[in-house]
């Protein structure tokens, strides 16, 4: 009897002591209900300051890592490769493959469909993208496929080939190339020391008659895009235009206009070979 | 009163040696580990590939927006995405890292997970046949013969399990704590959670949040649990009382709460489904601020309508077991 006496004793206690500690949580609960109180804005302690961007180093070879961080558009995205690769890891790969050393990819914040306007309100108020590309050193880059195509991809999708026209295309190119000078400018504020890659855009209708012509607005926004990177030594541009020229078929998916796997790792070869 | 606490120690005591509170503890020690295993996994897989936890959360959030582009998704989970990027944004510009794992973090989700399902079952395990095991064994006649008024028979059953359902509430937390802090380490009481987002639509009001402390964060969390735990005993006595063979109240109650999150995982189209109670069993959403399974529900919402089943559900059982005819 005594036995059971004290095991109740033990039961009652430490249940009650739990029923009492469970019923004030339960009554904070109703206290934070009640007085919801106003936005304790606590602001970031002297904003993220990432510790290891501050090294100088000029080329890829020199760094101790490589950090590498991807913005932009489906293309960087890489929508299209089945392996979901993109060509950010194939270039990833292949520079640890070439130097041998740590290649990370801290982050790839693409988006698909992003446009360029949508690029620089990002990088220019979101904390979290200034944070990433503030500790990369290496920078890949793609944008303004959507400004140009987005009218003729959405013809194309639903199948309206007749108002398929190249002509649209050229005419919002001077405000796209507007916003890409701030993003260029924008990436070299935030991170002046890292090597910025620009993936060039390329004409995936030129099989299309009525839009072979874009060809021609394509090459008005890349030289456009290269004049605005041309000022910062540390800034690169890749073409890509001619590899699909001819070889459509062979380099894009099945929706006509991202690459294919193939097709990126083209992409990511030529970007080898430009960084050093 | 004497007589009633009396009738108390006996009822604890008689759970006590069915044994189940045993089985419970044994289940906790199996499955928390497992659960640490898992979560231990995950984080290191995490620190293989992210340099910090804002590149984590950066990459998170490019993730969701990714699907979010795409136009095979259904609406409601967008919304939901939307609002779960809005939080990750949120946490992002405050620099307050949402998952920094600790022990007192791994029990936080271990809890938030196991509300609708979980700790209701082990509530029924405990409790469903707290009156039909005695009609079965035949014990009942036994209690009801002696000169006690049935009435305080069944307070004192009623007292017996909330006793039993704090303390469940109790070792779960305390095993999950010790074990998985283990692993990830025994702090983490005084971190910075957020709390209080409000969900209008796809949108998060904002105006409201603000940081608690983990250990109060968990404190809350425990009480949420213990209240929707205790409607689940409440309704699981009442079960008890009306049908008279174990298996088949123990698998209505079951099939009420699955039922229940199922719905939730439908959500929105039907909005009546709220009032049910087990569609709102899951009250620590509210404090991490994931959207209700139907909209328009409220913390206070959902505590009324647990409190209005809880009630019914007592006015039944004690209505019935005194007026009843119980014995055959």
């Amino acid at each position: 009897m005594s036995r059971s006496r004290v095991l109740w004793g033990w039961i009652a206690a430490s249940s009650i002591l739990a029923t009492v500690v469970l019923a004030a949580g339960l009554g904070l609960v109703f206290k934070d209900l009640l007085a919801a109180p106003a936005a304790a804005d606590r602001k970031p302690e002297a904003n993220v300051s990432p510790s290891p961007s501050a090294e100088q180093a000029s080329s890829l070879a020199d760094m101790k890592e490589i950090r590498i961080v991807a913005l932009g558009d489906s293309l960087t995205k890489g929508t299209g490769d089945p392996s979901g690769k993109g060509y950010v890891q194939h270039v990833a790969d292949g520079l640890k493959k070439k130097y041998g050393k740590r290649v990370q990819v801290l982050n790839n914040l693409a988006v698909n469909g992003m446009q360029a306007s949508e690029l620089i309100e990002r990088l220019s108020h979101d904390s979290g993208y200034q944070y990433a590309v503030k500790q990369a050193n290496l920078i890949l880059f793609t944008i303004g496929g959507n400004d140009l195509f987005l009218s003729a991809r959405a013809r194309m999708a639903q199948k309206d080939w007749k108002t398929l026209e190249a002509d649209g295309l050229a005419q919002g190119i001077e405000e796209a190339l507007e916003r890409f000078r701030r993003i260029a400018d924008t990436i070299n504020r935030l991170n002046p020391s890292a090597k910025v890659v620009y993936m060039g855009l390329y004409n995936p209708f030129y099989d299309l008659d009525n839009l072979r012509r874009a060809s021609i607005s394509m090459q008005e926004w890349n030289t456009g895009a290269y004049a605005a990177i041309h000022p910062y030594p540390n800034m690169l541009m890749i073409p890509t235009f001619d590899l699909f020229e001819g070889r459509i078929g062979e380099y894009l998916s099945s929706d006509h206009f991202h690459p294919n796997r193939e097709g990126y790792e083209r992409i990511a070869g030529r970007m080898l070979e430009s960084l050093d | 009163m004497i007589k009633l606490a009396a009738l108390v120690q006996n009822e604890t005591l008689k759970l006590w040696l069915k044994k189940r509170f045993i089985v419970i503890v044994l289940i906790l020690l199996i499955l928390i580990p497992v659960f640490t295993y898992a979560e231990h996994k995950v984080v290191s897989n995490h620190a293989e590939h992210f340099a910090d936890w804002r590149n984590q959360i950066l990459q998170q959030i490019a993730d969701m927006e990714n699907t979010l582009s795409s136009d095979r998704i259904p609406e409601e989970w967008k919304r939901d995405r939307r609002i779960a990027v809005q939080q990750l944004q949120y946490y992002l510009d405050h620099d307050i890292n949402p998952s920094e794992p600790s022990g007192v973090q791994f029990t936080r989700e271990f809890l938030g997970n196991s509300i609708t399902l979980f700790i209701p079952m082990l509530v029924l395990a405990i409790g469903t046949d707290i009156v039909s095991g005695e009609r079965t064994s035949g014990t009942i006649k036994m209690l009801l013969t002696r000169p006690v008024k049935r009435w305080k028979v069944l307070l004192s059953k009623l007292c017996a399990l909330t006793l039993y359902v704090s303390l469940t509430i109790a070792v779960t937390v305390i095993l999950c704590y010790l074990i998985s802090g283990f692993v990830f380490g025994y702090g983490g009481w005084s971190a910075p959670i957020l709390t209080g987002f409000k969900i209008e639509g796809s949108a998060i009001d904002s105006s409201s949040v603000h940081a608690v402390p983990q250990w109060r964060f968990l404190l809350m969390q425990a009480g949420l649990c213990w209240f929707s735990a205790m409607t689940v005993a409440a309704l699981g006595l009442m079960v008890s009382v009306l049908i008279r063979s174990t298996a088949a109240s123990l698998v209505t109650m079951m099939s009420a709460i699955i039922a229940g999150t199922i719905l939730s995982s439908m959500s929105s189209s039907w909005a009546s489904a709220k009032y049910l109670f087990s569609v709102n069993l899951k009250l620590t959403g509210y404090l991490e601020g994931t959207p209700p399974p139907i909209e328009g529900m409220t913390l206070p919402f959902s505590l009324s309508v647990l409190a209005i089943w809880g009630a019914l559900g007592l006015i039944v059982s004690f209505r019935v077991f005194t007026k009843g005819d119980i014995l055959n």
